[in-house]
């Protein structure tokens, strides 16, 4: 029945729905997870990373997590190809402003750039909308830490607790649960890891299964972002007690 | 019946429609509920704010009333990034007016032209109309008239004395219909524009946000502790009335719940 | 032969220029406005080319509007410099340049820090405590030398805009038709009276 209004994304259905956007965000729920959670101190990003082969490298470079600039990371959650587009587009928007106002620009900024790029994608010319959601982590001087969720359609909204892709229902009320408005970044990191565990199919993990990011500040009050190491994810998971048992996968 | 005579936006259909005009009307109906009211030296944006869930934050979502430039302000209904890219435009026109004519716009002016916007894009190629429809309140430039204008997504735009659009709007209209009165006061005009909200906000003050525009002054938000003092006052009377009509029966205890009505989402066509 | 003038203090920035409107030996207007609000707490004054500075901070002016009314935040006085050169870098690459040099002076809304900018046609940018353009530098910058400090109050500021002015009175060849002295401060920008009858004999 809704046929004819969804092979083309610049068409409004009888119902005034647009059903690409609608689609994408389909395909978006079937993707890894990927969950950010704001502390008092810092914010913390975790993605399931989905391992297809034993025979893929499993090199340092993160495929969901991405450095936007001095100020902002992002996760991924959908086609990693389309992320690549938004996110150097990002980039070079945030380039763009420091150039201009020899300042970095400010995180609801940038995803209000990146957002109105996806906006435009559903309504002119016949092309399909991104089909990646994102969740941002950033830090600037008049907002302090923030935590923002974009989707295709280019709705944008800020959040203290927030997951997108597959099981996102159980992560969003497992957060629901056990989010505390005061947690600091470690408490943040150990919420992050257990949400992770509970969601994806095997309740063991590992660093080859997940990625991990930090936006946080330093002992001198400096704005860092890092994101982890295969070892930091061990050991994080060994302390939580929740990394998969060392003669098991020997 | 429509049977491809709303694939391509610029195509009337045999009976003389332009569909996808017509559904972004659709799309306008499922946004939230906005509304204006003019007073009489001031004019009141209430909006209905989708209830926050528990993890959001509130600090950093986008708001559904935006400032266009000091004295002109704008609440939309429909879908939200169609919203911001209209917006903007709307901003840059707005400061662009400014530089060329050293004036501030007035409110028809660019009511005219964000209107101009939404009807250009029912007439191009490869594109599709916006799914809002705006209301845009403010003050010209020494005046103490009060303005109040609509705009919808096929291009067309009015002047109202107080007016409704998004979810439910019928109902909200039908309500200002019945209690709008002339040169109203700041308090009477607040009141009424929160009151007519509650006709579809079940949820009280949380769920309500208010803008009011005075001349020479830009936008002021309505502290959210005011708002619930309006919603209280408001449900007090309600109350009291509804025990005046029914004296034998039950007391006050009976009316404790709003009276709320039924939400109707259909209705027809909001052009002039 | 215009005065351009500025100097930061404690927790103020006072810009001051000249009220006269020049075109060649003539003086057209005695009560010539040179400075320009951009937003609450930033003011810019310009002298140069007269159409040239006219045009120029107009669109700037636009510019940080239209940045308010985006994204409903004030940029502060750093990032307007920089926006500032970077429109003035463009302007001398161009075919026919803007003619403008300008004083910026702005308290920032977040940390509410006092700060002044010099910027010039070549789009040079420094950040000074106090700062003059065109022949108000050969005299003044000598007087703010000497008498300049971090931390000197509003009074001592403007004592120290009087000696200045009162150099200026005594040593250029034209009467420069007394000061626009606007001050900027955390909440906000305000003119000052600035009273320049008296008569300064020279020496």
């Amino acid at each position: 029945m809704s046929r004819r209004y969804d092979s083309r994304t610049t068409i409004f259905s009888p119902e005034g729905r647009l059903y690409q956007v609608e689609y994408a965000l389909e395909a978006i729920s079937h993707a890894g997870t990927a969950l950010g959670v704001l502390a008092t101190d810092g914010i913390v990003l975790a993605a399931e990373r989905k391992v297809t082969s034993k025979l893929l490298e499993q090199d340092t470079s993160a495929e969901k997590l991405y450095i936007l600039n001095d100020n902002m990371i992002c996760a991924v959650a959908g086609m990693t190809a389309d992320a690549n587009i938004l996110i150097n587009y990002a980039r070079q928007a945030a380039q763009r402003y420091l150039i201009t106002y020899n300042e970095d620009i400010p995180c609801e900024q940038l995803v209000r750039r990146l957002c109105d790029l996806k906006q435009g994608y559903t309504q002119h010319g016949g092309l399909r909308p991104f089909g990646v959601s994102f969740i941002y982590a950033g830090w600037d001087p008049q907002r302090q830490f923030q935590l923002y969720q974009s989707n295709p359609s280019g709705n944008y909204g800020g959040w203290k607790a927030t997951s997108v892709g597959a099981n996102n229902a159980s992560a969003q009320s497992l957060m629901k649960q056990d989010y505390k408005e005061d947690c600091n970044l470690k408490e943040a990191c150990s919420l992050a890891v257990k949400i992770l565990s509970k969601t994806m199919d095997s309740t063991k993990l590992s660093s080859e299964k997940i990625e991990f990011a930090t936006v946080g500040r330093t002992k001198d009050g400096t704005i860092y972002h890092h994101i982890w190491s295969g070892k930091e994810i061990d050991a994080l998971l060994k302390e939580e007690g929740l990394a998969k048992e060392e003669e098991e996968s020997g | 019946m429509a049977s491809g005579y709303d694939r391509a936006l610029s195509v009337f259909s045999p009976d003389g429609h332009v569909f996808q005009v017509e559904y972004a009307l659709e799309a306008v109906k499922r946004g939230t509920c906005a509304v204006g009211v003019k007073g009489k030296d001031i004019v009141v944006l209430g909006c209905e704010k989708r209830s926050a869930m528990k993890l959001q934050d509130t600090r950093i979502t986008p708001s559904k009333i935006g400032l266009i430039d000091t004295h002109v302000c704008l609440a939309f209904a429909g879908l939200n990034a169609d919203a911001r890219i209209l917006i903007d435009k709307a901003r840059l026109e707005a400061q662009s007016h400014r530089l060329t004519v050293e004036d501030p716009v007035t409110i028809e002016y660019i009511t005219k032209y964000v209107a101009g916007v939404q009807q250009r894009y029912t007439q191009s190629g490869g594109v599709r109309p916006f799914g809002i429809s705006t209301l845009i309140i403010g003050f010209d430039k020494g005046e103490t008239e009060p303005k109040l204008y609509q705009t919808e997504p096929s291009g067309i735009y009015s002047a109202w004395k107080a007016n409704a659009i998004g979810r439910s709007s019928k109902t909200v209209r039908e309500f200002l219909e019945r209690n709008h009165k002339d040169d109203m006061d700041r308090e009477a005009t607040i009141s009424l524009t929160v009151k007519s909200l509650l006709e579809v906000v079940q949820t009280g003050a949380k769920n309500i946000e208010i803008a009011i525009m005075a001349p020479g002054k830009t936008i002021e938000m309505l502290p959210a502790e005011q708002i619930e003092q309006y919603v209280k006052t408001i449900e007090a009377e309600k109350q009291e009335e509804q025990a005046k009509k029914k004296p034998g029966r039950g007391g006050p205890a009976g009316a404790a719940s709003l009276p709320s009505r039924p939400v109707t989402e259909q209705e027809g066509s909001t052009g002039v | 032969m215009e005065v351009l003038l500025g100097i930061t203090g404690k927790d103020f920035v006072i810009v001051a220029a000249s009220k006269a409107a020049m075109r060649g030996a003539s003086i057209l207007k005695s009560n010539d406005d040179k400075t320009r609000p951009l937003n609450k707490h930033n003011l810019l004054a310009f002298s140069g080319e007269a159409g040239d500075t006219i045009q120029f901070t107009e669109y700037i002016q636009a510019n940080i509007a239209l940045y308010s009314m985006r994204n409903e935040t004030d940029l502060g006085p750093s990032a307007v410099a920089s926006f500032i050169r970077s429109e003035l870098a463009k302007s001398l690459r161009s075919r026919k340049p803007y003619n403008v040099n300008l004083l910026l002076g702005g308290v920032d809304p977040i940390s509410r820090e006092p700060s002044l900018y010099w910027l010039d046609y070549l789009a040079s940018s420094a950040k000074l405590p106090y700062a003059a353009h065109g022949y108000a530098q050969y005299y003044c910058l000598s007087i703010l030398d000497k008498h300049h400090h971090p931390d000197i109050s509003f009074d001592q500021g403007m004592r120290i805009l009087r000696m200045c002015t009162d150099e200026l009175q005594r040593r250029l060849p034209i009467d420069f038709k007394g000061m626009t002295v606007k001050v900027v401060k955390k909440d906000g920008i305000q003119e000052v009276e600035y009273d320049t009858s008296k008569q300064v004999l020279s020496a």
